[in-house]
């Protein structure tokens, strides 16, 4: 029998769970502050004592926030919130089923949004391109020859794009192309050896 | 500018026209301040990228002058010395032998439609890494590719830009030139 402390009704309290934690993950990992302690509260534990709720949330956001550091797996997970029912002031075996399933359903998407918060550098947001057939240049020999138009937009995240519109001919396209599959090499090796 | 000129000794600042020149000829893209102002620094030169920037945009605009005017080499450097009575001596040397050299085959076309608006690309670097941990997520492991392009802007000036990707995004900008590289084919 876990040693529970206080707290709303356990059975009933599984589905306000569930939500809390998508609460806590909105905030912490999809980016949206206004989701506040007392918004929660109010929403999903309107019966609580706001020191009560604070602590609940707390403990949650603890947990969720060792979990996706570690970005655990099903193994770590159960070892994880096996121990937490055990421990003093832990978790009850039904909020720890409740926990599970919302890692389950959650882990990559938080995965990513904490890749993406480490992610400092200009990255290529968007990219189009077509294809033009040249009909008037300085050099005659480049008439009415086909290239791509390619246009990027880079940036940082939350921060302003720059636009980069730059010609490819076939020769450059091939140039790019052979780059470009030296990376893919590099990137099999790599995902085969990890 | 011109008295930036001063402190770029002669072997580089002929290095520089002649980039310049080639450039005007359609030979090279562009010409590459950025590693030319890397060497120069290396030398101990006190030069930034922007003064060179500059130096480059007079030196081009004086060439391309002088070709679409189809100025002798002792008109250009008649118009040099009206111009700028301030240059180095061993720099309208230079200018002068360029131009003598390779002066004959810029041409210049009269129609501004035909000048580019945008940029060439010139050369990709590439580096893959893997993201391990960071403060927030003590468990990322991430793989993720920084690409660096070499481009020349239409003025000639080379730049680098660089940016991230990850695998999928990569598998997507890979893919996205694989098409066009068919489309190029069947035009």
């Amino acid at each position: 029998m876990a040693a529970a402390e206080q707290q709303p009704a356990a059975a009933e309290g599984c589905k306000p769970l569930g939500a809390l934690l998508n609460g806590i993950a909105q905030a912490a990992y999809y980016g949206k502050a206004d989701i506040t302690e007392e918004l929660l509260r109010g929403q999903l534990y309107p019966e609580a004592a706001p020191e009560e709720f604070r602590a609940l949330r707390a403990k949650m956001g603890g947990l969720l926030q060792s979990i996706a550091s570690a970005d655990m797996d099903f193994n770590q997970l159960e070892a994880f919130l096996t121990a937490q029912t055990k421990k003093q002031g832990g978790i009850t075996s039904d909020q720890a089923a409740v926990i599970a399933k919302f890692w389950k359903n959650h882990r990559a998407k938080i995965h990513e949004s904490l890749v993406n918060q480490s992610c400092w550098d200009n990255v290529l947001k968007n990219m189009n391109w077509r294809v033009d057939l040249k009909s008037q240049s300085r050099h005659i020999d480049q008439i009415n020859t086909p290239v791509a138009i390619v246009e990027m937009e880079l940036g940082r995240n939350g921060q302003e794009s720059e636009f980069l519109c730059l010609e490819f001919d076939e020769a450059k396209v091939s140039q790019m192309l052979k780059k470009l599959s030296e990376i893919e090499e590099s990137m099999t090796a790599l995902t085969q050896t990890t | 500018a011109a008295d930036k000129i001063n402190v770029i000794p002669q072997d580089f600042f002929a290095e520089l026209c002649e980039q310049i020149i080639q450039h005007l000829n359609h030979k090279i893209p562009g010409v590459d301040t950025v590693e030319l102002c890397q060497r120069l620094q290396t030398s101990g030169i006190e030069v930034n990228v922007d003064d060179l920037a500059k130096i480059t945009n007079i030196i081009s605009f004086l060439f391309s002058t002088a070709a679409r005017n189809n100025l002798s080499t002792e008109d250009l450097v008649t118009a040099l010395g009206n111009a700028v009575s301030t240059l180095p001596k061993h720099a309208v040397q230079v200018i002068r032998h360029v131009w003598n050299e390779q002066g004959k085959s810029v041409s210049m076309s009269d129609d501004p439609a035909s000048m580019a608006t945008v940029g060439q690309f010139v050369d990709i670097k590439w580096k893959l890494g893997v993201a391990m941990s960071s403060d927030t997520c003590r468990s990322l492991k991430y793989p993720y590719v920084t690409v660096t392009l070499k481009v020349a802007d239409p003025s000639g000036q080379i730049t680098n830009k660089s940016f991230e990707m990850t695998i999928p995004q990569f598998k997507n900008f890979f893919r996205q030139f694989k098409e066009m590289a068919a489309v190029l084919e069947t035009v």
